[in-house]
């Protein structure tokens, strides 16, 4: 036991001088008086008690406490309390949906395994569960009993999201480097590389299966103006024989087209389904069944060739022709004066062309050669009359594939420090290319005009530009559709989302969607009515390997002992403080119940 | 009535006027009034005959007695006389004690509303202050409701103090009057009570109808206010008595001066006197007309 603030006690100081004044004011008084007469029997009362005073009234002990009790919670006491807290990291990735040799899956034996060892941890431990998909999260805000952390992993769910092994291993690396955990227990589908550090314990339940997958389902046009689509199925063999593997094409319960193919153990191949019939959802399905089904089932949707709806804000809507000879892009022109912000609600990005918004736009918006000193954006900019390229930001996805050495952007203009876009192209005299994001929405600013050059002799500058454009309209990045547990952008004019289970989701245009961890077809729902399909795949093949999983690889940030006991300091304030209101309402309590007997 | 006290509101006086002084014995008056005398008069109320004598008025001569006797008797009646009222006011310092209970302004009331009943009914009503300071009202009988005015200003100057020892200034107070009448005593009589009984036992044997009128304060009877330790001084004999005062000996504190009460009541209605409490959280009028009957006032 400790105190917190003992410095607090120096108010214990009161205590005597509250006595003190209790005693002067209990000090014998001289009054006059009609007559001693009645007041003589008292005296002889007074003499019977013992040492004759001082006389002490009830309340006032019982402020006396109140007072000191008081002093003592502004002390902060504390009681120090052992502990044996436990971290608990369940995989509930789509992986350990797999079956096992012995008929159940992964994530079953995972928890009967887990449970075993819960029950048999002292009854005083204090628990915290956490789950690693779709990301890493914990379950419990307050640490749990062993009976409610056996409840939590019970209750526990996979989901369709393939485990994010760096996400979990950086969980684990925290928590075993984390001094208030004595220790933690990892249950999930890999193995641990040695050296496992001290204070994790591992439940492995990754045993090798093999496992059929279909990787990739992608369609597009037969021909240039053709109805009929083509169909491009990846498919994998991860076994140790080869195996003839069938996928089966049916779109709208009708079955399309079906092909196969003999794969050789550890090989892809690709199956493709011409001529397929215009159909809202395509399904493809993968035989034979294997221990994994969630990767033998694959869907896709011709909502692909919806066409990207630009607004385009400049002076010389001319620059747009190059936009609008962009297969599957729309492109509606306005001159800066007559814009208003409204009209960004029907489009799925915005291009100000030597322009600026007057207030933040509401989508996803790229601003070329925006003009210095505006109050929404703030740029500073320096005229440059031959820009000259000297770095780039390599992993941005803007400057994927865009050869810079042969990037010549000519006149315009280097921006200055942004207060929250940062640079992805430099030149000499300050940053080329800026991007960064604001109130759930992108931003990417040009200090040179992308669109004269569009198509025509500048390679580099159209694949920059589709580049920015893919960004802004949240399709750039993933050209090989969404993914399970994979966030997306909400597109323009969406309200709401309804998920493969049928629940309903409101959405912001703009902003991430976190709930896409199910396999399936989303429908996305607009302003009235109108619905867009959105097919969400299980993740790339590489999640599929389920016979060659390779441990995980966990780096102790600090050496720590085995088995910690860990002490937390448990404050007695709130128990002091209910204390003093029970004393107050006690002596109000019996005072009011005296004077209603007075008064009756 | 300008000079009272605001007490003394119209309304209240016409109540007053409807109340006359009760008296158990007859007394002799000074002059004609509305109690009837032991004295020979010429009221309606037959007393006695005597045998008829040369120069009595022939009015009076009883003829159906003569006819049945064949001699004369003259008849005579009872005197109707006006009461002597006496009003002995205590102005001791203990009536000055608690000083928020406004002790003694209330036994003032209370003698000038008496005092007012028996003017207002034609008696004659003398005011003496036992014990106090200050210009002291003179020993006469006032007589005539207008009176009721100079009798407020000269009790206006009295101011209670001073120690009495009551049986001995009741005693002085008997010899100095020398007439019988009635008698009221206006007092706290916190004393020992056969002090009390000794001094209004003297009123009695002297063939005085007596009223006894204890006045104790409202604070005064709950435990004057006081807590804790407290040294007491009697504000008469300067005695001094240290006392621990909790809610228990509050009410001990009550009960004995309400014994001390009661005991006084006693010994008044066991020897024929009027007694009547006025504690003075209670209104002064409410009280007043209430206890008439306690106070030995008829209507």
């Amino acid at each position: 036991m400790g105190l917190l603030n003992p410095g607090a006690l120096v108010f214990l100081a009161l205590v005597p001088a509250l006595a003190l004044a209790y005693l002067a004011h209990e000090r014998s008084s001289r009054v006059t008086v009609s007559s001693v007469l009645a007041f003589r029997a008292l005296h002889a009362l007074r003499h019977e008690r013992f040492a004759g005073r001082p006389r002490f009234d009830w309340k006032f002990f019982l402020e006396l406490l109140a007072l000191t009790l008081a002093v003592l919670a502004m002390a902060g006491p504390y009681v120090v309390r052992h502990e044996n807290p436990i971290a608990v990291v369940l995989d509930n990735s789509a992986q350990m949906k797999a079956r096992t040799a012995s008929g159940g899956t992964r994530f079953e034996k995972a928890k009967k395994e887990l449970d075993a060892m819960l029950a048999a941890m002292p009854g005083e431990s204090a628990v915290s569960v956490y789950l690693t998909s779709p990301e890493p999260h914990r379950v419990n805000a307050a640490p749990l009993s062993i009976a409610g952390a056996r409840s939590a992993v019970r209750d526990a769910e996979t989901t369709d999201a393939p485990a994010d092994n760096g996400a979990i291993v950086n969980l684990l690396s925290e928590l075993s480097s984390d001094s208030h955990y004595a220790k933690v227990i990892f249950a999930g589908a890999r193995a641990l590389a040695p050296p496992v550090p001290p204070g994790i314990t591992a439940i492995t339940v990754g045993d090798p299966i093999e496992n059929f997958a279909i990787g990739s389902f992608t369609l597009k046009r037969e021909s240039f103006g053709s109805q009929a689509l083509h169909a491009s199925v990846t498919v994998a063999n991860f076994s140790t024989a080869p195996k003839t593997l069938k996928v089966t094409i049916t779109a709208d319960g009708k079955s399309l087209a079906s092909a196969e193919s003999n794969v050789q153990a550890g090989e892809t191949t690709v199956l493709e389904f011409p001529s397929l019939a215009p159909a809202a959802v395509y399904r493809a399905e993968l035989a034979p069944s294997d221990g994994f089904p969630l990767d033998n089932v694959a869907y896709a949707t011709s909502g692909s060739v919806k066409s990207v709806s630009i607004l385009f804000v400049s002076p010389t809507p001319d620059d747009a022709k190059g936009l609008a000879s962009i297969p599957g892009v729309s492109v509606t022109t306005v001159a800066p004066d007559a814009f208003s912000p409204g009209e960004c609600a029907s489009a799925d990005l915005a291009i100000f062309e030597y322009a600026v918004p007057k207030e933040m736009p509401s989508v996803n918006a790229l601003l070329v050669m925006p003009p210095p000193g505006d109050p929404v954006f703030d740029f500073d900019t320096v005229q440059v009359r031959a820009a000259q390229i000297t770095a780039w930001r390599a992993t941005d996805p803007l400057a994927y594939s865009v050869n810079f050495r042969l990037l010549n952007p000519g006149a315009g203009e280097a921006f200055g420090v942004h207060p929250w876009m940062a640079p992805v192209v430099d030149g000499r005299q300050g940053a080329l290319i800026l991007r960064g994001e604001r109130d759930g929405h992108r931003f990417v600013a040009t200090g040179f005009n992308l669109f004269p050059y569009l198509g025509r002799r500048n390679l580099p500058m159209s694949i920059l530009t589709l580049n920015i454009l893919g960004y802004l309209a949240g399709v750039g990045a993933n050209s090989g559709g969404y993914r399970t547990g994979q966030p997306w952008l909400v597109p323009a004019g969406i309200e709401s989302v309804i998920l493969p289970s049928g629940k309903k989701i409101a959405a912001k245009p703009g902003t991430l969607f976190n709930d896409a961890a199910s396999l399936g077809v989303y429908k996305l729902v607009g302003r009235h009515g109108t619905i867009a399909l959105r097919a969400v795949n299980f993740s790339d093949l590489a999640d599929s390997d389920l016979l060659s999983a390779a441990p995980l690889k966990i780096a102790s940030r600090a050496a720590a002992p085995k088995t910690r006991a860990v002490t937390t300091k448990v404050p007695l304030t709130i128990y002091l403080f209910a204390a003093i209101l029970a004393l107050l309402a006690l002596e109000g309590l019996v005072v009011y119940r005296r004077r209603s007997a007075a008064g009756a | 009535m300008a000079g009272l006290p605001e007490e003394f509101t119209p309304a209240f006086l016409a109540r007053l006027e409807d109340l006359r002084i009760r008296t158990r014995q007859q007394f002799p008056g000074m002059g004609k009034g509305s109690h009837l005398s032991p004295k020979r008069g010429s009221s309606l109320e037959f007393s006695d005959y005597r045998h008829y004598s040369l120069g009595d008025d022939f009015r009076y001569i009883d003829w159906g007695l003569y006819g049945r006797t064949d001699k004369l008797y003259i008849k005579l009646f009872k005197e109707e006389e006006d009461l002597l009222t006496y009003v002995f006011l205590d102005a001791s310092a203990s009536m000055a004690y608690p000083a928020g209970d406004r002790k003694f302004e209330s036994a003032v009331l209370i003698a000038l509303a008496l005092g007012y009943v028996a003017l207002a009914s034609g008696d004659r009503v003398m005011l003496r202050v036992l014990g106090g300071s200050g210009t002291r009202p003179a020993p006469v009988f006032s007589y005539g409701r207008n009176r009721a005015i100079e009798l407020a200003e000269r009790l206006r100057a009295v101011r209670p103090g001073g120690q009495i020892d009551l049986a001995s200034a009741l005693a002085r107070e008997l010899v100095a009057i020398r007439r019988a009448g009635k008698c009221f005593v206006i007092s706290d009589f916190l004393m020992m009570p056969n002090v009390v009984t000794h001094g209004l036992g003297l009123f009695t044997a002297a063939t005085m109808d007596v009223t006894a009128v204890q006045v104790l304060g409202g604070r005064e009877l709950s435990g004057q206010g006081l807590s804790g330790d407290v040294e007491v001084v009697d504000a008469e004999t300067g005695e001094q008595v240290r006392v621990s005062m909790g809610a228990r000996e509050r009410e001990q504190y009550r009960q004995t001066l309400l014994r001390l009460s009661r005991e006084i009541k006693a010994f008044c209605l066991k020897r024929g006197m009027h007694y009547a409490l006025y504690t003075t959280d209670r209104s002064f009028q409410d009280f007043f007309l209430r206890a008439a009957a306690d106070l030995g006032l008829a209507h």
